[in-house]
């Protein structure tokens, strides 16, 4: 993956922002095809409509009920939706945005410079913020000095990369229905809701009314939520769907080699072995950066995701500015390494013991992947138990911090590097699993250096270089590989598919050949 | 007692189908018992030889982390077999005794004793298994309790039928008369001459148990991997039915084979034992057979 300098960024938005009428229209292939009823099978119930809230289970809906400000290509491009042109200041200190005209919501209502303030306040708001509230941290106060025009100012100076992850992140809400939005969507996107039987599926239609010139192609959208991967593939094997969404990386390689077409999108998820910090044998460094020789990454990477994705030793995907494959060879499975630092921990033999591996135990490749480290464990002399949780009870106990080892999937890592603070292993502040204060604070400070480092490209290169050190130094959080996310396996007649940069689902080039 | 049980084995081996289900059990138990002593390695992994079909190395294939099936099979039969010995034990430990006490008592005690039992019995065996495991965590042990619990209200209703048959007939009036204590009479006298009934429901419940135990394994709720399991290996396998259709199929044969084994025995058993109360007691006679 091309790695985009912050100059080169700039010059490719202007130049973009500059040929924003031409970015409406579609693109040449969509043409050719027809229109007609897309069905899709999903592997998630949607939880809510509220695109602050993104998550894997609503990742296929949120891309067809509403638009960004921005978008990116799947090469990392930042390229023009509901923001036409953007300005950033020489200062690095503001952005202002200039806002597409003729666009409507759903309900009616014209998008205007009031929707963008009524998202930015909700997104700057402890409680109703959600995902995006942290992203919003950089953000001083905002105006609007009329409809079309928005300026956005920061607290400091920030870095492009991290200005365009902030506009593309902010999904224009309709500030008529911003208070309902859980319940009820509130975007400009290409489809609009028609009915939703919970648990079972999900219908939209085609908003007529909408910007981008022929689109969407296909007037209706059906997603049938199936509880089975196997269930899905089958479905689309016996054509009663034309694709399927965000299925297994095991499926997607069977079906293909079926003759089907698999698509996977830039934004992959990085797993991560995560370790707390603060507990037992995890107190001791040297016993910590043992696991990043422990990790038989290539093993686990084709028992739990069919081999589909990369090994990696940091929490970057490919596409992320900060990725560096040295560390991979570097960290690579080292049973004897691992023992030496094991050996160098000081650590006793009982003082090693007596912890376990969480493990979701309704997650197929998390139960895989585990059992390939409590392998690698008892090889180096350290056996140990796995505490299989199911559903909510694993969700609980990962998010609450109850655990001494667990795998989990870390996102937003082929964007701006801070951005992996959003994840809670990572969060540098109000860390609900290594607490406050946060017991690395060379991570906190390497972080800090990464989110000032707006000045030249060596600059940036250098704070790279330090966080990435750090990471494997302090070795609270062992990644092992990127995978897909969001994988789409679609039938041969389906043409048209845009590859989103976060793997959401975009519906509306979608057509039938 | 002794020439009683090996006419009672002599007329089980003369049924084929018993004796196949013996024969089968046997092999399951054997090899379970020296597994230790069979070149085979259930825990080791060999990620590169991973979902291979069956072959003369590896008679049942290997799984999704390259192990043995056949020595995962083998290894997770000691785990079926414990857990249902165990449940057995467990639940006629339980269940055969508050039978006794309810039905050789009756009055109040049998009012009581009955309705917990109708309360464990209103219970779904799977969800109350799964709620305990809830509680107790998920081991060998939980599961073993879970199904053994599972198995009290057949013990104990069985139990109480056999006494409240038998508490009136004149052997036991004649023990009374001669001054046999409570105990005694429901341990001593009538629990021997009740216990035919008793070992065809522990060996219906040793089949439920396996049964059981693998359908916990399969919603993910039994013993936690890498300890093999036939309800786990299900529950992987299913997921690999495409590229290694063997990984499920075997594990569950085998599992279909020893619950078929335990029911065919169980029902010889009900043949044989139910002829002998026939017999016993002159139903014979007039030709009715």
């Amino acid at each position: 993956m091309t790695k985009l300098s912050r100059r080169r960024f700039c010059i490719t938005g202007l130049a973009l922002a500059g040929a924003a009428p031409f970015a409406a229209a579609p693109p040449a292939a969509a043409q050719a095809l027809k229109g007609g009823t897309l069905r899709v099978g999903v592997l998630y119930e949607l939880a809510n409509y509220d695109p602050q809230q993104l998550s894997t289970v609503n990742f296929h809906v949120i891309k067809n009920l509403y638009d960004s400000l921005i978008e990116y290509t799947p090469e990392g491009r930042p390229e023009p939706s509901l923001a036409t042109k953007w300005a950033i200041a020489p200062d690095k200190t503001s952005v202002t945005l200039t806002l597409r005209e003729g666009v409507t919501f759903h309900s009616g209502n014209p998008f205007k410079a009031d929707s963008v303030l009524a998202t930015l306040q909700k997104g700057a708001d402890p409680k109703r913020g959600k995902n995006v509230f942290s992203t919003m941290a950089i953000v001083k106060d905002w105006s609007a000095p009329d409809d079309r025009t928005v300026t956005i100012h920061f607290r400091t100076p920030v870095p492009d990369r991290q200005i365009f992850d902030l506009l593309q992140f902010l999904i224009p809400i309709d500030p008529k229905g911003i208070d309902t939005v859980e319940t009820v969507p509130a975007g400009t996107g290409a489809y609009t809701l028609v009915s939703r039987a919970v648990g079972q599926g999900l219908t939209l239609k085609a908003n007529p009314k909408y910007w981008r010139e022929q689109q969407p192609l296909a007037q209706d959208l059906v997603f049938t939520v199936f509880s089975e991967d196997a269930a899905a593939s089958a479905a689309l094997e016996s054509g009663a769907v034309d694709i399927v969404y965000n299925g297994s990386s095991r499926s997607a390689v069977r079906l293909k080699d079926a003759g089907f077409q698999v698509f996977s999108g830039p934004g992959q998820l990085v797993q991560v072995f995560r370790i707390n910090s603060t507990r037992g044998p995890f107190r001791n460094k040297s016993f910590r950066q043992a696991f990043n020789y422990l990790m038989d990454r290539a093993s686990i990477l084709r028992v739990g995701y069919a081999g589909m994705g990369k090994v990696v030793a940091l929490p970057w995907a490919p596409a992320s500015p900060a990725f560096d494959e040295s560390y991979t060879r570097t960290y690579a499975y080292d049973l004897d390494k691992a023992k030496k630092l094991i050996a160098a921990s000081g650590l006793s033999a009982d003082a090693m013991k007596g912890w376990k591996i969480l493990v979701d135990g309704s997650n197929e490749a998390s139960v895989t992947i585990s059992q390939v480290v409590q392998g690698s464990l008892a090889k180096a002399g350290i056996p140990v138990e796995l505490d299989m949780r199911q559903g909510a009870e694993y969700v609980t106990a990962l998010l609450g911090g109850d655990f001494d080892a667990t795998f989990g999937a870390v996102g937003n890592v082929q964007k701006f590097p801070t951005r992996v603070t959003t994840n809670s292993i990572y969060r540098t502040a109000g860390n609900p699993i290594l607490k406050d204060p946060h017991p690395h604070p060379d991570y906190v400070a390497a972080i800090a250096r990464v989110d000032g480092a707006a000045g030249g490209e060596a600059e940036v290169k250098a704070a790279y270089d330090n966080l990435n050190r750090v990471l494997v130094d302090e070795a609270f959080g062992i990644p092992t590989n990127s995978y897909d996310v969001g994988l789409i396996v679609a039938s041969e007649k389906i043409g048209g598919v845009t590859l989103d940069i976060d793997n959401l689902f975009v519906a509306r080039t979608i057509g039938f050949k | 007692m002794r020439d009683g049980l090996i006419s009672l084995g002599r007329r089980l081996l003369a049924r084929r189908g018993a004796a196949l289900g013996l024969a089968f059990l046997a092999l399951v138990a054997l090899a379970a018992a020296f597994a230790g002593l069979l070149p085979l390695d259930p825990l080791g992994q060999s990620v590169a030889d991973a979902l291979k079909p069956p072959s003369s190395e590896s008679w049942f294939g290997t799984d999704e982390l390259g192990r043995d099936i056949l020595a995962r099979v083998v290894y997770g039969a000691r785990t079926s077999l414990v857990t249902a010995f165990g449940a057995v034990l467990t639940a006629a430990l339980v269940g055969v005794p508050v039978g006794l006490v309810a039905g050789f008592y009756g009055g109040w005690r049998d009012s009581l004793l009955m309705r917990c039992i109708d309360v464990l019995l209103a219970l779904p065996n799977i969800l109350f298994a799964m709620a305990l495991i809830a509680v107790l965590g998920r081991s060998q042990s939980a599961a073993l309790i879970a199904v053994g619990v599972a198995g009290i209200p057949g013990f104990a209703r069985i139990a109480r039928a056999q006494v409240m048959t038998l508490r009136s007939l004149d052997f036991v009036t004649a023990v009374r008369g001669f001054g046999g204590k409570p105990g005694y009479i429901m341990f001593r006298t009538i629990l021997p001459n009740a216990l035919s009934p008793l070992v065809v429901q522990a060996i219906v419940l040793a089949s439920i148990a396996i049964l059981l135990e693998a359908a916990l394994a399969f919603l993910g709720v039994g013993v936690p991997p890498p300890t093999p399991s036939w309800g786990e290996m299900l529950r992987t396998g299913k997921s690999y039915l495409y590229e290694a259709p063997s990984y499920a199929v075997l594990p569950g044969l085998v599992l279909t084979l020893t619950i078929l084994s335990f029911d065919t025995i169980g029902r010889a058993l009900t043949a044989i034992l139910d002829r002998d109360e026939t017999d016993a007691s002159g139903a014979t006679i007039g030709g009715r057979r």
